[in-house]
């Protein structure tokens, strides 16, 4: 009974088949990319809306073509394309977020890039890499974000801090004189605890040069790792950042009150401010991480994969071309205010002159991303565990490390 | 019933109850055939409630069972016959696992202390509503019984800013007077606790209606006797009321029990489960391990172990309560 490495009996089978209906079929020999064909593509949220409006003005120059797009809920997304991916029903094209890539490489329903017509170097290159797994090329890069720090200038000077912390230390000081001089309630705020209290970790995490996993093998207990653990703790233990956790928390309620004068977010938070909180206008501004080793933030973002079982691959790769070459991202940004992942896209008009976009594109040549692995949730969520026992002062830097890093051993094999 | 449908109605006559009535229109065929018309009828009506029982109620459970006793993963989803059997590997594994020893004690911690609140509170609510307060009896009807058809999600906001420690609520009512509030929802020692009360406001309501719907079906002879004879108000509760309600007494406290012991929904929306796992719930921590980590096995162990600790406890909740009635 222990252990048979057997494959399951009729029981499991009848059951379980007959819920999960047979595997996609296998696909055939695909229709040339110059026949009359219907591309179905899912895409999530807002974008899945505008890229309708972008498969319209594709179809228009294409006629052949029919690309039907499907919005879902970022909320259902995963579970939806989970079942699809089981029942062998995904469509030709998927948006992929960055943390489900690993799954679905795992699952095998993924169509490997062709790499002749999609170039490496034509992308950043953590946008590059949130697309490959075991050396294999999965998801074609669509747009980026990175996290950088959004701080108060009109509190600031009020706090005698003359410019941005470009430092850890600076960080803190600038932090402690919001606190002590402008009266703000707190330094800054950073995600306590929770899932994916990691997101708030990273700009730490990858200044100090450390990792969660690296080349395959948990590295929680690296100095690196730790360094940054603890640096991050430092900043409950003052009373700098809020330590008890509401999932749901909305920073820019308490940006705009002055209750929080720093904050690290992505590019969605200009366009927050700009549209709910008008009166902030030239009262606030961002700036790249502040750095230890280096100034290094996380990078995220959506890739476009095409399905193993497509008929229709090598019309779903010219759609991708289109997509993701320079004046398909530069229409993309207008449309969506996503950031473009192909790099030169960024080389002309508001994307290259804006002072604010600048500083995106310099962090986002250094941004790093996470490996693309299966068990990547249940992974960061050791490391959450382990940020939530820093930051509640239950454990030392050091300890709750030991303890995600054992934890994590046993995950990657 | 038996009068809406044509081959019901012929088949009257088999049954020999009080209120047969002979066939309509008189119509003569064997008695033989009307049996076979009738079990015929009552298959095509009952088949598509079997079908979506068998469909997505009896083969998930068995499902579920199976898959309890495999490894059933990740891989598995596109592969389902490639999952190992692994027989009582994952129970035994739930022995050990801390996390989930922990949403157990939570899980009770969440029953013990919510249940005769909720129940205790709704029978209070509903006899106050069905004697004292005459006029407005219908706005405080519809008061409490709000919370229950209100969206969890709209709960959420509104308890959130009750409970924020900065400027919430209670918080403002505590500066008032000089005083800070807690963190409620931040602490490990407070996080559960303001759950409770927000779960038993929620449910306060389902309760209470069960309860009015109790009272008023006691008759007012019943109470009037015992007036005549000289029993006091709370001399009536006792006698008379509490007897007569131990049939909804023990409908809501089983059924708030199951419930609690689902218990999902508020740790979901108001904490995920922290800080530091004090408001981890099993329903909670099963769907982690099924929905975001994909071990399905694993998770379907947890549901079983969930499933037999409702069964032992409402087979319990129903001899112990029952045996008092007679």
């Amino acid at each position: 009974m222990h252990r048979t490495a057997r494959t399951t009996s009729a029981a499991i089978a009848l059951t379980v088949a007959a819920g999960i209906t047979a595997c996609g079929s296998s696909g055939g020999e695909g229709v040339a990319a110059d026949k009359k064909q219907t591309l179905t593509v899912w895409a999530m949220g807002v974008e899945g809306e505008k890229l309708a409006e972008v498969a319209k003005v594709y179809e228009e120059a294409n006629p052949h073509i029919t690309a039907k797009v499907t919005p879902i809920g970022w909320d259902v997304a995963h579970q939806k394309l989970v079942s699809a991916a089981a029942a062998g029903t995904l469509p030709d094209i998927t948006q992929m977020g960055s943390s489900f890539m690993g799954e679905f490489v795992e699952l095998g329903v993924l169509e490997p890039v062709d790499t002749k017509t999609f170039k490496k170097d034509a992308f950043f290159p953590a946008a590059w890499e949130q697309g490959v797994a075991d050396g294999e090329t999965y998801g074609v890069p669509w747009y980026v974000e990175t996290r950088v720090l959004y701080y108060r200038t009109d509190l600031a000077k009020k706090a005698g801090i003359t410019k941005a912390p470009t430092t850890w230390p600076e960080l803190q000081q600038a932090a402690s004189d919001f606190q002590d001089k402008a009266g703000t309630k707190w330094g800054i705020s950073l995600q306590p605890a929770g899932l994916d209290a990691v997101h708030s970790w990273y700009p730490f995490l990858y200044s100090a040069g450390g990792s969660i996993v690296s080349d395959g093998k948990a590295a929680m207990d690296s100095p690196e790792t730790v360094r940054a653990l603890k640096e991050y703790g430092t900043y409950f233990a003052k009373g700098l950042a809020k330590k008890s956790f509401q999932p749901g928390y909305e920073v820019l309620t308490d940006f705009n009150s002055g209750d929080v004068p720093m904050f690290y977010s992505g590019p969605w938070t200009m366009t927050g401010i700009n549209d709910n909180y008008p009166d902030l206008k030239g009262k606030w501004a961002i700036a790249k991480v502040p750095a230890d080793k280096s100034s290094s933030s996380m990078a995220g973002g959506s890739s476009l994969v095409i399905s193993k079982d497509s008929e229709h691959k090598e019309a779903a790769t010219e759609f991708l071309s289109y997509l993701t070459d320079t004046e398909g991202q530069k229409d993309w940004f207008k449309r969506s205010g996503d950031l473009p992942a192909n790099t030169s896209a960024w080389d002309s008009g508001e994307l290259a002159n804006d002072a604010n976009f600048k500083i995106f594109r310099e962090q986002m040549e250094t941004a790093q991303s996470w490996p693309v692995l299966p068990q990547w949730t249940e992974i960061s969520s050791k490391a959450d565990d382990a940020i939530s026992q820093v930051t509640q002062g239950k454990a030392s830097a050091e300890d709750a490390a030991k303890k995600a890093q054992s934890e994590i051993e046993g995950l990657v094999e | 019933m038996s009068t809406t449908t044509e081959p019901a109605a012929e088949a009257a006559p088999v049954k020999t109850g009080p209120g047969a009535h002979p066939p309509p229109g008189g119509r003569n065929r064997g008695k033989r055939q009307t049996v076979a018309v009738q079990q015929m009828a009552g298959w095509l009506f009952s088949t598509p409630f079997l079908v979506l029982f068998a469909v997505f109620m009896a083969l998930p459970i068995v499902a579920t069972l199976v898959m309890s006793f495999t490894d059933f993963g990740l891989r598995n989803v596109t592969d389902p016959f490639s999952a190992e059997f692994i027989g009582f590997e994952n129970y035994t594994k739930l022995l050990d696992d801390e996390k989930f020893l922990k949403a157990l004690f939570n899980t009770a911690y969440f029953v013990v202390v919510g249940v005769p609140l909720t129940v205790g509170l709704g029978l209070f609510v509903a006899v106050l509503l069905n004697n004292g307060i005459d006029r407005a009896r219908t706005f405080f009807r519809v008061g409490f019984y709000a919370p229950v058809v209100t969206s969890i999600v709209a709960i959420a906001v509104v308890w959130r800013f009750v409970l924020d420690p900065s400027d919430g609520l209670i918080a403002g009512l505590a500066s008032e007077v000089g005083l800070t509030s807690p963190d409620f929802l931040g602490s490990e020692a407070l996080a559960m606790p303001s759950l409770i009360v927000m779960a038993v406001w929620r449910n306060l309501g389902t309760v209470m209606v069960l309860f009015i719907a109790g009272l008023q079906a006691i008759p007012p002879d019943v109470r009037e006797a015992a007036r005549l004879d000289g029993a006091s108000t709370w001399q009536e509760f006792r006698r008379i009321t509490v007897p007569l309600l131990r049939p909804t007494m023990l409908y809501t406290t089983v059924i708030t029990t199951i419930g609690y012991l689902n218990v999902f929904e508020e740790p979901f929306v108001m904490t995920q489960g922290g800080p530091s796992d004090s408001t981890l719930t099993v329903s909670l921590s099963m769907y982690r391990e099924g929905f975001n980590f994909f071990h399905m096995g694993y998770a379907s162990a947890m549901a079983y172990v969930l499933f037999v600790v409702i069964m032992a406890i409402t087979v319990l909740q129903l001899r112990l309560l029952k045996d008092n009635t007679k």
